[in-house]
């Protein structure tokens, strides 16, 4: 199972910054995230988590520091929560932690609304951008 | 009828009609969101408005180009305009007429929500929808729920197959 490191670009900033790391368990995403074909995108990353909870079995972190993601990407972040969920009902450990700009009031309700959909509990975390 | 009087008098920030590549959606954006330092709020909003609205122009327009064959780009219109109390963002693209009608009942479903309803909606479609291509299916509701505005809506049939529809989402400054 291999690392995912993907950079972000000034002339795509609608592609976000990845880095998913087996040996530490850590995924983080961050940036922005509105490209065409988002399920095509975030497909590698769902079946990463899959790979990871169903083969390597060590505790996992997710950590999203996304200042706008679009309803599309919304429903692939929403996928890995529940892939985690399930990976944590069969004894998994896992945390999720969500980095939101303190001047985006609408960022926490989503948080809000993923936690409910999921089932998952996410650690809210203030950053200035 | 108000809101017909704002589209028509306010001062136009952005106009254009054409393919919605997301190169030109994303430079879009990113100048509504940073043309100015008043309205930061409203900025936020209206630019995830804009980037909801103007991908589903992009996504579902039956006019559209294919790019080397293989990608699909909707061709459309869309307005920005403003006023001393809000931005008014409208787009427009070509539909068959059987989706305009489903479209103008999901309009109606989501401008007789309160955000409770709209929130309970959002949740329950993104859990049930289908993924992929489909995407999540609540940018309608993602609209009103973030300008806490009604959605206005208008048909335009061309022919027995096809209509424009045009949305038109208002964001207040305040």
């Amino acid at each position: 199972m291999e690392n995912i490191a993907l950079t972000s670009s000034p002339t795509t900033p609608y592609f976000p910054e990845v880095n998913f790391d087996v040996n530490k368990g850590t995924c983080e995403i961050s940036g922005e995230s509105y490209m065409e074909e988002t399920y095509k995108f975030y497909l590698p990353l769902i079946n990463w988590i899959k790979d990871f909870t169903n083969n390597i079995k060590r505790p996992i972190e997710l950590n999203i520091k996304l200042i706008y993601l679009n309803t599309s990407s919304t429903k692939c972040v929403l996928d890995m929560l529940e892939i985690l969920k399930d990976y944590e009902d069969e004894g998994g450990k896992v945390k999720v932690k969500w980095y939101y700009d303190k001047s985006d009031p609408d960022m926490v309700d989503e948080v809000e609304d993923f936690e409910a959909e999921s089932g998952i509990k996410i650690e809210l975390i203030e950053f200035e951008q | 009828m108000n809101d017909t009087v704002l589209i028509m008098t306010g001062k136009t920030i952005l106009s254009y009609k054409g393919p919605f590549y997301i190169e030109l959606i994303s430079v879009f954006g990113t100048n509504i969101r940073n043309f100015n330092d008043s309205f930061s709020n409203a900025r936020k909003k209206l630019f995830k408005i804009f980037i909801e609205l103007s991908q589903n122009v992009s996504n579902y327009s039956e006019d559209f180009h294919m790019v080397n064959n293989v990608q699909r780009i909707g061709v459309g219109e869309l307005t920005l305009k403003e006023t001393d109390a809000s931005y008014v963002f409208t787009t427009r693209n070509q539909v068959k007429d059987k989706d305009a009608s489903i479209l103008a009942e999901r309009c109606e479903l989501v401008n007789a929500s309160d955000q409770l309803k709209l929130r309970d909606l959002k949740r329950e479609q993104r859990l049930n929808s289908p993924g992929e291509k489909f995407g999540a299916r609540i940018g309608l509701i993602q609209a009103v729920m973030l300008s806490k505005n009604k959605l206005e809506y208008h048909i335009d049939q061309i022919n027995e197959k096809f209509s424009y529809f045009s949305l038109t989402v208002k964001v207040d400054k305040n």
